[in-house]
């Protein structure tokens, strides 16, 4: 830990299996503010390895007339042949809510990343969906210099309905992970393209949740899940990761210990 | 974008542009597009497209991931490497069948065209909306004719495919392409900002899952 400003705050690392540190990002705050620009710069040194989570959802607060969006932007860069976990909760956007979030990984040769990210429609149990104003991602993971994955989107539901058919439909929450080594060969990814979907296939429950799996251009492999229910979002999820995991790296995952 | 057209000796090279737009966006190019349904295949399987709900999600796919090609047609066409546009747009389409078929028609489109001009104009391994959108360029035709071109192109491509995917007859088909064409010139306009967006996890998420499907009538 080089420096953390509030409201972020990190308590000491735990050591992990096989010397990995496992890390817990807390914000002090209780959620990201109007016009609050966080950002987050982590570094995992060659041959060392890390799991990042959060301690909850990150709750994106309504937005106050006359205050900026609010921005957080996070850079990564992952050394030869270390690992990433970076493991947070789901992003929670409050109705009038606006923020912009970007995210910049890179990773040398033999680095390996696996990055889950799960956004919500919104606090549905007070029957918010789809009420925030605005909502801006923006992704980039780059192996060496090659882009492997970019994925950017802007939501802003009064003018565009994300639940229309070719968006997220009927569902509302959208998890993605990537699992991303640098420099293996396309076959890999192919094989385990193959076992994710099968388990995807298994996983999937119309009218509930739906599974997929991709391999990348290159590098690596995306998982992506539509859930009507966050209730059906991380069992499955974990389930990728352990299998992406177990293939990538020949070592096991160990899920962070909190209840999803 | 009807052209001036003169009987006499000479044509304008308007027309002659015209024409060649018309041969390279013409649905029937030999160059696949037939086989593949970009994930369609899966939604209307699983019941979730169907002729009433077409129309619908065309206009929305046209905002979302006809635009972000649109966007790859006009800095081809003005001259950004095609090499390096072909990557980033790859690193942009996370389904795998559906990348694959965008870089297989683009390939096939380059051996056309580079057969038809006897030089290799385009480069092998393009996206298809890169590869188009450099010969456009290189052809002298108008960037918003190419743009609107293949946007065009591509809706058609979508609704032939759905007529093999559900009752949907000639008439109905007719009348969603005709019925389109503004969300087409709209996206065209969008294209312009340059901007980097797409939001299609459902669209997505079935062209990821149509590899698991018992029974394919498409590629992709």
């Amino acid at each position: 830990m080089e420096r953390q400003d509030a409201p972020w705050k990190v308590v000491r690392a735990f050591r992990g299996p096989e010397g990995s540190a496992l890390v817990h990002l807390n914000n002090v705050s209780g959620g990201v503010l109007a016009g609050d620009r966080l950002r987050l710069d982590i570094g995992v040194e060659a041959g060392a390895s890390a799991q990042i989570t959060t301690t909850g959802a990150t709750r994106l607060y309504r937005h106050r007339p006359g205050s900026a969006d609010s921005e957080q932007a996070t850079n990564i860069c992952v050394a030869e042949g270390g690992v990433l976990e970076y493991l947070p909760d789901a992003a929670i956007p409050y109705a009038t809510s606006r923020h912009a979030q970007r995210t910049t990984i890179r990773l040398s040769d033999g680095a390996a990343l696996f990055w889950w990210e799960v956004i919500a429609a919104g606090r549905l149990a007070a029957g918010e969906r789809f009420a925030f104003d605005r909502l801006a991602i923006h992704s980039a993971i780059y192996a060496e210099e090659r882009p492997v994955v970019r994925d950017d989107f802007v939501l802003d539901p009064a003018a565009r309905n994300p639940g229309a058919l070719a968006r997220m439909g009927p569902y509302s929450y959208l998890a993605t992970l990537y699992a991303i080594r640098a420099g293996r060969p396309a076959a890999l990814w192919r094989e385990l393209e193959t076992k994710l979907s099968d388990l995807a296939s298994h996983r999937t429950r119309q009218g509930e949740a739906v599974w997929g799996a991709s391999a990348l251009a290159s590098d690596g492999i995306v998982v992506r899940g539509l859930c009507t229910s966050g209730r059906f979002v991380y069992n499955p999820l974990i389930e990728f990761w352990r299998m992406a995991r177990r293939s990538v790296t020949g070592t096991d995952a160990v899920p962070p210990r909190k209840t999803y | 974008m009807l052209a001036q057209c003169d009987h006499g000796n000479a044509m304008s090279m308007d027309s002659i542009a015209l024409l060649r737009l018309l041969h390279l966006a013409d649905s029937a190019l030999a160059i696949g597009g037939a086989a593949h349904s970009f994930g369609l295949e899966t939604l209307a399987e699983e019941a979730l497209l169907a002729p009433q709900t077409l129309e619908e999600f065309l206009r929305v796919h046209l905002q979302e991931s006809a635009r972000l090609e649109a966007v790859y047609v006009g800095l081809a066409w003005k001259g950004r490497d095609p090499r390096t546009l072909s990557e980033e747009l790859s690193a942009r389409k996370p389904a795998r069948e559906s990348r694959e078929a965008s870089v297989k028609l683009g390939r096939r489109f380059a051996e056309l065209v580079n057969g038809i001009l006897q030089q290799p104009l385009l480069e092998s391994d393009l996206h298809y909306c890169v590869a188009f959108g450099t010969a456009g360029a290189a052809l002298a035709i108008p960037l918003d004719s190419v743009v609107l071109a293949y946007l065009n192109q591509s809706i058609v491509g979508l609704i032939s495919a759905c007529q093999r995917l559900m009752p949907l007859g000639q008439s109905s088909a007719n009348t969603i392409l005709w019925n389109i064409k503004p969300a087409i010139l709209e996206t065209c306009s969008a294209s312009c900002s340059e901007e980097m967006a797409c939001f299609s996890p459902c669209l997505e998420l079935a062209s990821m899952r149509h590899p698991l499907l018992e029974t394919r009538l498409f590629i992709s």
